[in-house]
């Protein structure tokens, strides 16, 4: 079966129709197009995360999840590490979070991923729309210098 | 006094629904019902659309078989448009099926279902989902992720989209098979088959641990409905219906889409928003059926493929007339899923699956279409009128969860009266009849997506509506 072969893997998640739950899914369609000439980044974007992208994860040598956090503040960014879930996880087949898929990762394919990092940007709305937030809107260009100075950090670490 | 156990929500199913159990001055069970506590209206928004969106409207009733409604509203169109497709659109279509089947068996079996066979109904209910089955038995973890995503894979590339895909037209599809998607789905068959395998063999060694459960878990007499081929084998996406009673016996056969309203009918119960449907000659109850994967093999003769035909043969044993109990819907999935690679195997290998003629057109032509296919869970009936301009004026849609709902009702009072007594009840004992309806493996996305998670509680209500006791997970 054809399984990502990218050194590094983005995967992001969220619903273009919930306003700034959309997030996710724009950014990923924008670093698509910015390294549309890099075979080592791949991205991968989804509405829900599923067990399934764990052999996605395995295969990679560092995962950039995006996604949208409706616990910050509308519009501030956050960059922080993943660690695979330890313990019981009280899982969804519909939706797994990136600690989740991990440990999928680790402990079905006994391969994880040697960096794993999440960027989340706070939402403001997650009403039923297509447009983001305003606080969401002016954070958008600062996200995707994030992006790219993490995945030529990532890059350069994993070569 | 009456006592109410209240299971809400069911897990473990695709939607959300309840449970409750009535229990008589004697703690005993005195009657049982499962509700399906939603609504979600698409055949009523969808009056005044053109009947041409209706496949890409209608997909959107679920994120698990929207390959489904997309053929069956296809189907719909194409009646009303009075054409016949391509050859090749038709094998395309019937391999997108077949895929979309294997994902959703996969997702059935190893995901909700197998977390109860592997680790027992009574084991910690935060340890019972694929990671737990992934921790005592990894090889059934990654069997059940990579066949549900052989399947997932197939309908990204075949319709562009893993969910949702615009590529089902009425009068066809969009666009044709392209040799490189052709040998990468080749390529993916190996695997599929070993992930299967895996599946199959581990289920047939733990099943004898489930008599049991076997014999509470909806084990009655029932009629049974599904798509048929003219030699007697099994079909999901052709074919007409046929009707077989408890003992085997043809009640009806050639049961075409246009024909289906005369002979089904749908009733209401005041504690459910899905209908009950049932065969109008025998009326309701008595016309009541089961649909899905243990009746689609209790009515054909053949699977029409060697492995699963082996594996078929294998499959009847278990009783000289109809197979009753719905434990055996495990089984009878992973027998198949089987069928669907080897099928999918043979459709890829059709001279004409590359060409490039796969779509019909035309505009309306009758006011009037209906197509039925089977979805994963069982028969899927979609219905439309429309005016001279083709707006859709009504529309009717018959799922397999209503096909079912009476023989769901009937399985979880089967099993309430095993499991609970003397008016008490145990998360094990709970899980048991939960258990039942996930048999079934309802769809309740066909009504509606509940919007955020519930948690479960388990209620004891007595007649006068005090809580009398209550479990939380």
């Amino acid at each position: 079966m054809t399984q990502t072969k990218a050194r590094c893997l983005i995967l992001a998640c969220g619903n273009a129709l919930r306003s700034d739950d959309g997030t996710g899914l724009w950014l990923a369609q924008w670093a698509e197009e910015k390294f549309a000439d890099s075979p080592s980044i791949c991205v991968i974007s989804r509405q829900q995360w599923t067990p399934e992208l764990g052999a996605e994860i395995a295969q990679s040598q560092c995962v950039l999840f995006i996604d949208c956090s409706v616990d910050a503040a509308p519009g501030s960014i956050q960059l922080l590490p993943v660690h695979p879930a330890s313990g019981p996880q009280t899982v969804s087949t519909h939706h797994s979070g990136a600690s989740e898929l991990l440990a999928i990762a680790r402990d079905l394919y006994n391969s994880p991923p040697r960096t794993a990092l999440q960027l989340t940007i706070g939402a403001g709305s997650t009403e039923l729309g297509e447009t983001f937030s305003p606080a969401v809107q002016a954070a958008l260009p600062q996200a995707c210098q994030l992006i790219a100075a993490t995945l030529s950090g990532l890059l350069q670490a994993s070569a | 006094m009456t006592q109410t156990i209240t299971i809400d929500p069911v897990t473990r199913l695709e939607g959300h629904g309840k449970i409750t159990i009535q229990l008589n001055s004697q703690g005993e069970v005195e009657d049982a019902h499962f509700h399906v506590t939603q609504v979600r209206g698409f055949e009523k928004f969808s009056e005044g659309r053109p009947f041409y969106e209706m496949p890409s409207l209608m997909a959107r009733i679920c994120g698990i078989c929207p390959v489904s409604h997309l053929i069956a509203s296809a189907k719909a169109c194409e009646a009303i448009m009075s054409v016949r497709i391509p050859h090749t659109a038709a094998q395309l279509r019937r391999m997108l099926n077949l895929a979309q089947m294997v994902q959703s068996h996969a997702l059935s079996f190893f995901h909700l279902s197998s977390p109860d066979l592997l680790l027992g109904m009574e084991s910690d209910p935060v340890k019972r989902n694929i990671f737990g089955v992934a921790e005592v038995r990894p090889d059934l973890g990654l069997a059940g992720i990579g066949l549900r995503r052989f399947g997932q894979h197939m309908i990204e590339l075949l319709g562009n989209k893993r969910i949702h895909p615009g590529w089902v037209v009425p009068g066809g599809v969009t666009e044709p098979l392209t040799q490189a998607k052709r040998d990468e789905i080749l390529a993916m068959i190996p695997e599929a088959y070993a992930n299967l395998r895996a599946g199959l063999t581990a289920y047939k060694q733990i099943a004898a641990n489930f008599k049991p459960e076997i014999e509470v878990f909806a084990n009655f007499p029932s009629n049974y409905l599904g798509l048929i081929n003219e030699d007697e084998s099994i079909e999901f996406t052709d074919g007409l219906l046929r009707l077989i009673d408890p003992k085997g016996n043809i009640i009806e056969d050639g049961i075409s889409a246009s024909r289906f309203s005369e002979v089904i009918g749908e009733a209401v119960e005041n504690y459910s928003y899905t209908k009950f449907v049932y065969y109008k000659p025998l009326g309701y109850p008595a016309g009541s059926y089961r649909v899905g994967p243990l009746p689609r093999l209790n009515i054909v003769k053949s699977m029409g493929t060697p492995q699963a035909d082996i594996e078929l043969a294998e499959f009847k044993q278990i009783s000289a007339g109809p197979i009753e109990s719905s434990f055996h819907y495990h089984h009878a999935r992973l027998v198949e899923a089987l069928y669907g690679i080897e099928k999918i195997e043979q459709i890829l290998t059709d001279p004409l699956i590359l060409d490039k003629h796969v779509r019909a057109t035309a505009g309306v032509n009758r006011l009037e279409g209906a197509g039925q296919i089977e979805a994963p869970r069982g028969t899927l009936f979609h219905n439309y009128k429309v005016d001279e301009n083709g707006k859709i004026t009504w529309a009717n849609l018959v799922v397999a969860t209503g096909h079912n709902n009476n023989a769901m009702n009937k399985g979880v009072l089967q099993s309430a009266k095993a499991y609970v007594k003397d008016g008490k009840f145990t998360a094990g004992a709970l899980n048991r009849v939960e258990a039942v309806i996930r048999t079934f493996d309802p769809c309740l996305s066909c009504s509606t997506h509940a919007f955020g998670q519930m948690p479960l509680v388990l209620s004891l209500v007595n007649a006068d509506g005090q809580l009398v006791d209550q479990l939380i997970r």
